[in-house]
């Protein structure tokens, strides 16, 4: 299944955020350099989130935003026909609204889907 | 989480035993293309995107030889573990300088409540600290041989 375009730009934003927050967070980062990772190009990171989030219509990526404050992460993947935010079973006929471009999102907790 | 809990991530579809790339961008590449052709991942650009950016932050090469790309991606749904060598080394931007000929790329889901992603990463960096571990996981031809030196690195 291909995934629509907006849906997987939101996975690489959420990806991304994850990413700088892990690297902001004085533990995580200290595990990493602990493993012998430097962690030096956070503000490269910041910029490609700026390019990237700047690709996403700005409708979306409000909604994003107001999932993440709500939920914590607002994309979530279906894993074995389950939304793993909430646990609720998604429909197949989900599935094929993916395939005709849209972004999904789980009926019952309101986070967007993704099929990985 | 011990070695043997890592061999269990891992899978003879994921090994490369004779990685040809020029770069960092080829390495990365060529391992997503592993991953989709093994049927773990179905959207690589996700993948080879995060894994970019992951070294955008800060080079996975370690030194000595080994470079351990890695990264959460909601592209992912399980703790996955790829193995490759590269005999005639590539230059990864390692922070010794000198080239990378073994590459433990290991990819999560962000859902990764215990973290087993951060322990597989611990217990895979601190392994290859060893030099004579790394010397025979740098000499493993094939799969099995690889899986015999991590198994007997926790003898």
């Amino acid at each position: 299944m291909t995934a629509p375009k907006d849906a997987q730009l939101l996975v690489a934003l959420q990806d991304l955020e994850q990413m700088i927050k892990e690297a902001e967070d004085a533990s995580k980062r200290a595990a990493l350099e602990k493993m012998g990772f430097p962690v030096t190009g956070l503000e490269e990171l910041r910029k490609a989130h700026e390019k990237l989030e700047a690709r996403i219509p700005r409708a979306l990526v409000s909604r994003y935003r107001r999932l993440t404050q709500r939920l914590g992460r607002a994309v979530v993947p279906v894993v074995d026909g389950v939304c793993t935010g909430c646990f609720t079973n998604i429909p197949s006929s989900f599935t094929s609204a993916v395939n005709q471009d849209k972004v999904v999102y789980c009926e019952t907790c309101g986070r967007i889907l993704f099929w990985p | 989480m011990t070695i043997e809990d890592l061999i269990q991530h891992m899978d003879p579809a994921l090994w490369v035993g004779n990685l040809r790339a020029r770069n960092k961008e080829e390495v990365l590449q060529k391992l997503t293309e592993v991953l989709v052709s093994a049927g773990k991942v179905k959207n690589g650009e996700l993948i080879l995107e995060m894994l970019q950016n992951r070294e955008a932050l800060g080079s996975t090469a370690v030194g000595s030889g080994v470079a351990f790309p890695h990264g959460r991606s909601v592209a992912i749904s399980e703790l996955t573990i790829l193995v490759a060598r590269a005999p005639k080394g590539v230059d990864f931007d390692s922070i010794d300088g000198k080239p990378t000929y073994l590459f433990f790329l290991l990819l999560a889901p962000p859902q990764d409540s215990g973290n087993i992603y951060l322990q597989a990463l611990g217990v895979i960096t601190g392994l290859v600290q060893n030099d004579q571990v790394r010397e025979k996981l740098l000499a493993a031809k094939d799969f099995d041989s690889m899986v015999a030196a991590l198994r007997e690195a926790q003898k």
